[in-house]
C-alpha cells in the first residue's frame, strides 16, 4: 500500500528541498517513490504544491482526489486551498504560520468590514473533513534551530514520527546533510529533531506514532 | 536529487527529477555540445548542466533564444559532435525556422530536442501541442512518461540520430518534466573532448530550391525506415489481457491510466498499448493491437493526435471498433488529465460504474470561498515593484491631463502585473511582442504606447522590433526592466551579466549602447529603486515627441539575496514605528509587498522574515515612519 502524502505551501518555503530530501531518503532504502511538482514560475509567494507518493501501488505523478492520507501544510492559508486531495479522516499536519497574500491585505484597506482569514476560521472550517488536524508553530522551532528558513525541516521532524512514514531516521538525516545548503546543516538537523519532538505533543495525539526513541 | 546522483561513477538508483534524467541520459550518451535557453518546464535541464559543468568537458552556452539555442547544436552536430538542447513549447516556435530545415539537411553527429509541453498552461501563455511539429518537420519523436524513460530515451535518441542522420525530439509534458522518481543510472563513459577538422568530413549542409526537392524525396524515405525500425522499438510495449477492451495511451497519461485502472478494479482486465515512438507511429504495432478489440480508448492529453490515426487504420483494420477519445467526447481538448479524469473517461467507455469526483470537487469549493487567492506576484525587494509604482503615478498623472495609454506588457516577472490587485496591461503576447505591437499601435490609436520588456526578453526577441521602430520613425515608450538575470525562470545568466554557464567569466552585452547605436534619441538609464527620480524620468519619456527608451535597472531580488547570504551580509529588515504611522497607507495602496499585514491597530506591519530590506517603501512613506532595524556592528 502507498503513503500519499499532498505538500503544500507558499514559494519560498522550500517544498522542493523537502521533497528531495525525503526522494533521497527513500532512494537510500529502495523504497519506490514518485512525485509530481508545481512550481512554474519560480518567484516567491506565489502558491506551490508537491504530490509525494512512497510505496509500490503509486503508480501516478499525482494523487487522485481524496487518497491523500496526509495533507502538509506549511501555511494555514493554503490547506483549504488541496482539500479536494486528503481523504476523508486523513491527517492535517499544517503550520500555525499565515502568510498574508498582497490581496488580501488591499481589500481590508479598500472595503469595510473586510477581515483577515484566522487560523481559527481555517481549522474550524477542516474540522467539518476531518478531525485529525495538527497545528505546528513551525516558525518558532525553526527560530530554536537557529536558521528561521527551516521551517521545511520542522515537518520532516514531525512526519518522520509517524508509524505510517516508512523511511529510517537515519536515512532521513544523512538526506538532510547531502540536500541543505552546507552552512545550515547543523540547523536543519537540529530543526529536524525540534519536530520530532514536537510531534509527539501533536501529532501523535491523533495518529499511530514510532515509539519514542 | 543531489548534484551527486547526476555526477556518479556507479550505476546505482538515485531519486531524480524528469529534468535531472535527461541530463544524466545525455552524460551517459556522452554529449559534447549544449545550448539553451531557460523555459518552464524545462529550465532544470540547463540549470543542472550549468551545475554539473566542471565536472566533464562538454561546451555549454546560455543562450539569446531558443532559435540560437538550436543552431548552436546543429553546429556541433554538423561536425560529428553530439549536442542537446531542451525548451519548453513555445520556444519550440521560436526555433521552429531552424527546426524544418534541419530536417532536410539533417546532422552527423546526435543532435537530440527536448520539447517541453505545458498542457494546463501553468507557465505559459498558451496550451500548445508541439507533436504536431515532429510529422510537420518529419523529424522522429520519442515520448516519456517517467524520468526513468526519460533517460533511457535520450541515450537511445542519440542513437537513432546518427543512424538516421536526422535530429530527434523528446517529447514531455510538465509532469513528466517535474515528476520525481527513482531512476536506475547507467554507466557514464566519457571520451576526450577533440576539435576535429572541418574538411575531412567532406559534408555539407545546404538546401534551397531544387536541392530541397530533392532532400525531400529523400526525407520521405528516411522516415519510412525510421517507421519500420520503430515497430520493433523496446519503448512500444502492449500489455495483453485478452480482452476485447483496449487502451491507447502515451506520456504521462500512460500513468494515469495505471492509477485509474486501479481506481476502477480493472487491472489486468483492459488491454494497454503504450507508446514511446509518437513519430512516425508504429502503425503495425497499433493494428495488430486493436485488430480483435470491440472497443478502444485512447487517452491522450491536448489535440487528438493518436486518436486521428487510429481512426485512420481502423477503417481498415476493425471498421467496427467503437473509439472513445475527444471525438467521442468521452475527453476534452482542454487542459491537462489527471488520474481521476482519466478514470471517469474508461469508466463511461466501458459502461462501468465510477461515482465521479464531482462531488468532492463541489464540497472542497466552499473551503476555498473563504480564503484569499495567492497569485505569483514580486518578491519583496523586486525591482519591478518600484519600477511599476513609478510608472503608475506618471500615468495616473496624465490621465488626469487629459493622456491616456495603452500599456503592452511582455513575458517575464514583470508579466505579473495582469493579476490583481494591480491587474494592468493592455496585452501580453509572446517574447519581446510588446515592442512589436508598440509599432503597430503607435500608427493606429489616439493613445500614447507604453511597452515594457526586460533584459533577457529584449536580448531574445524585441531588438529587431526596436530597430525597426528606429528605421519607420514609430513614436512610443519602452521600459526595458533590466534586473541582470533571467529571473522568472530561476535567475540564469544572460548578457545583461558578466557571467556565462557555470558561473565563468563572459562578456556584458549593455542594452543601453544597443539602443543608443541603433538610432534611439530618447535613452535614460535609472535605477529602479530611486521611485522619485524615475517619475521625472518616465513623465519625460512619455512626453517625448518620438521614441523614448528609459532603462530601469537594478538586479532581481532573490539573485541579490542569493548572493548577499553566500557573501555572509545580513538582511536588515525594515519595520513600522508606530508611534509616528498616522495610516496614510501609501505603502499598502500602492506597494503590494509580500512582507506586509495589517497588525491590531490597523498600522503597517513588516514582517523581518520577509523583508529584504530594500528600503524602497520606507523612501515612500510620507511621514517616514518605516525605519530600518538597528543591528549591532
Amino acid at each position: 500500500l502507498s503513503l500519499n502524502i499532498f505538500i503544500c505551501g507558499v514559494g519560498g518555503q522550500g517544498l522542493v528541498l523537502l521533497t528531495t530530501v525525503i526522494g533521497n531518503a527513500c532512494a537510500k532504502t529502495g523504497t519506490k517513490v514518485i512525485t509530481g511538482e508545481m512550481y512554474g514560475l519560480s518567484q516567491r509567494s506565489g502558491a506551490v504544491s508537491v504530490h509525494l507518493r512512497i510505496g509500490e501501488d503509486a503508480f501516478s505523478p499525482l494523487i487522485p482526489y481524496g487518497e491523500a492520507d496526509i495533507l502538509l501544510s506549511l501555511e494555514a492559508i493554503e490547506t483549504m486551498r488541496y482539500i479536494e486531495y486528503l481523504k476523508k479522516d486523513g491527517i492535517v499536519l499544517m503550520n500555525k504560520r499565515i502568510m498574508h497574500p498582497p490581496i488580501e491585505t488591499s481589500k481590508i484597506i479598500a472595503e469595510k468590514g473586510a477581515m483577515y482569514v484566522t487560523l481559527g476560521d481555517v481549522v474550524s472550517k477542516l474540522k467539518s473533513w476531518t478531525p485529525n488536524i495538527a497545528v505546528v508553530d513551525a516558525l518558532k522551532l525553526a527560530r530554536e534551530s537557529g536558521n528561521v528558513r527551516t521551517e521545511n525541516t520542522v515537518f520532516l521532524g514531525c512526519l518522520s514520527a509517524l508509524e505510517a512514514f516508512p523511511i529510517e531516521d537515519n536515512a532521513i538525516r544523512e538526506s538532510i546533510s547531502e540536500a541543505a545548503p552546507k552552512k545550515t546543516i547543523e540547523q536543519n538537523l537540529k530543526a529536524f529533531d525540534l519536530g520530532r519532538k514536537n510531534a509527539y505533543d501533536s501529532l501523535c495525539t491523533l495518529v499511530a506514532c514510532k515509539h519514542v526513541p | 536529487m543531489v548534484l551527486k546522483d547526476v555526477l556518479a561513477k556507479e550505476t546505482k538508483t538515485a531519486f531524480m527529477l524528469g529534468n535531472e534524467a535527461i541530463v544524466r541520459g545525455a552524460l551517459e550518451a556522452d554529449v559534447k555540445v549544449v545550448a539553451f535557453y531557460p523555459g518552464a518546464p524545462a529550465s532544470e535541464v540547463l540549470d543542472t548542466f550549468s551545475d554539473a559543468l566542471g565536472n566533464f568537458d562538454y561546451q555549454m552556452e546560455i543562450t539569446t533564444n531558443e532559435k540560437v539555442a538550436l543552431e548552436v547544436c546543429a553546429g556541433a552536430a554538423f561536425a560529428g559532435v553530439r549536442s542537446l538542447t531542451a525548451m519548453k513549447s513555445v520556444g519550440t516556435n521560436v526555433a521552429s525556422d531552424t527546426l524544418f530545415v534541419l530536417g532536410y539537411t539533417g546532422v552527423r553527429g546526435g543532435l537530440v530536442i527536448v520539447m517541453a509541453d505545458d498542457p494546463h498552461a501553468h507557465s505559459s501563455q498558451s496550451e500548445e501541442d508541439g507533436r504536431f511539429f515532429a510529422p510537420n518537420a518529419y523529424i522522429p519523436m520519442l515520448e516519456p512518461s517517467s524520468p526513468q524513460e526519460a533517460k533511457d530515451m535520450v541515450k537511445k535518441a542519440f542513437a537513432i540520430s546518427e543512424k538516421y542522420r536526422v535530429p530527434v525530439i523528446i517529447r514531455t509534458v510538465t509532469r513528466v518534466n517535474h515528476q520525481s522518481g527513482i531512476v536506475q543510472l547507467g554507466e557514464i563513459k566519457r571520451s576526450d573532448f577533440k576539435r576535429v577538422k572541418w574538411k575531412e568530413l567532406n559534408e555539407e549542409y545546404a538546401t534551397l530550391g531544387s536541392v530541397a526537392r530533392r532532400k525531400k524525396l529523400k526525407m520521405l524515405e528516411r522516415t519510412a525506415k525510421l517507421a519500420e525500425e520503430f515497430e520493433a522499438s523496446e519503448f512500444n510495449f502492449a500489455k495483453q489481457f485478452g480482452s476485447d477492451v483496449g487502451v491507447v495511451t502515451a506520456s504521462v497519461s500512460y500513468l494515469y491510466v495505471l492509477e485509474a485502472l486501479k481506481m476502477l478494479n480493472l487491472q489486468g482486465k483492459v488491454n494497454i498499448l503504450k507508446l514511446g515512438t509518437t513519430y512516425p507511429l508504429p502503425k503495425n504495432t497499433i493494428r495488430s493491437f486493436i485488430k480483435n478489440l470491440k472497443k478502444v480508448v485512447v487517452v491522450e492529453e491536448l489535440s487528438p493526435y493518436l486518436e486521428k490515426e487510429i481512426y485512420a487504420i481502423a477503417k481498415d483494420t476493425n471498421p467496427a471498433l467503437s473509439i472513445f477519445g475527444k471525438n467521442s467526447g468521452v475527453f476534452s481538448e482542454a487542459w491537462e488529465y489527471n488520474p481521476n479524469i482519466v478514470a471517469k473517461g474508461i469508466a463511461s467507455a466501458m459502461g462501468v460504474e465510477y461515482p465521479g469526483y464531482e462531488a468532492v470537487i463541489q464540497e472542497a469549493k466552499q473551503f476555498k470561498e473563504i480564503i484569499p487567492d495567492r497569485y505569483p506576484t514580486f518578491c519583496a525587494g523586486c525591482p519591478h515593484r518600484a519600477t511599476f509604482v513609478a510608472l503608475n503615478q506618471v500615468l495616473k498623472i496624465q490621465v488626469s491631463k487629459g493622456q491616456e495609454h495603452y500599456f503592452a506588457n511582455d513575458i517575464g516577472c514583470y508579466s505579473m502585473w495582469v493579476f490583481p490587485p494591480i491587474s494592468r496591461g493592455d496585452s501580453s503576447l509572446c517574447m519581446g511582442a510588446s515592442v512589436g505591437v508598440a509599432n503597430g499601435l503607435s500608427h493606429v490609436i489616439e493613445e500614447r504606447v507604453v511597452a515594457v520588456v526586460g533584459d533577457s526578453t529584449f536580448y531574445h526577441a524585441a531588438i529587431p522590433a526596436l530597430i525597426n521602430a528606429v528605421h519607420n520613425g514609430n513614436k512610443f515608450t519602452l521600459l526595458i526592466l533590466d534586473n541582470s538575470v533571467t529571473a522568472m525562470t530561476g535567475q540564469q545568466f544572460n548578457p545583461s551579466t558578466e557571467f556565462i554557464a557555470g558561473g565563468r567569466q563572459g562578456k556584458k552585452v549593455s542594452i543601453e549602447n544597443i539602443c543608443k547605436a541603433i538610432g534611439v534619441e530618447f535613452v535614460e538609464v535609472v535605477d529602479s529603486y530611486d521611485v522619485k527620480n524615475n517619475v521625472e524620468v518616465f513623465r519625460k519619456a512619455l512626453d517625448f515627441d518620438g521614441l523614448a527608451v528609459v532603462v530601469s535597472r537594478r538586479e532581481c531580488a532573490l539573485y541579490g539575496d542569493r548572493n548577499k547570504r553566500r557573501r555572509g551580509e545580513k538582511m536588515v529588515p525594515f519595520y513600522v514605528d508606530k508611534e509616528m504611522c498616522k495610516r496614510p497607507y501609501v505603502c499598502l495602496r500602492t506597494f503590494y509587498c509580500p512582507a506586509y499585514e495589517i497588525d491590531e491597530d490597523q498600522q503597517l506591519r513588516i514582517s523581518a522574515e520577509l523583508c529584504d530590506g530594500c528600503s524602497v517603501c520606507s523612501r515612500l512613506c510620507p511621514i517616514q515612519s518605516i525605519k530600518r532595524t538597528e543591528v549591532e556592528a
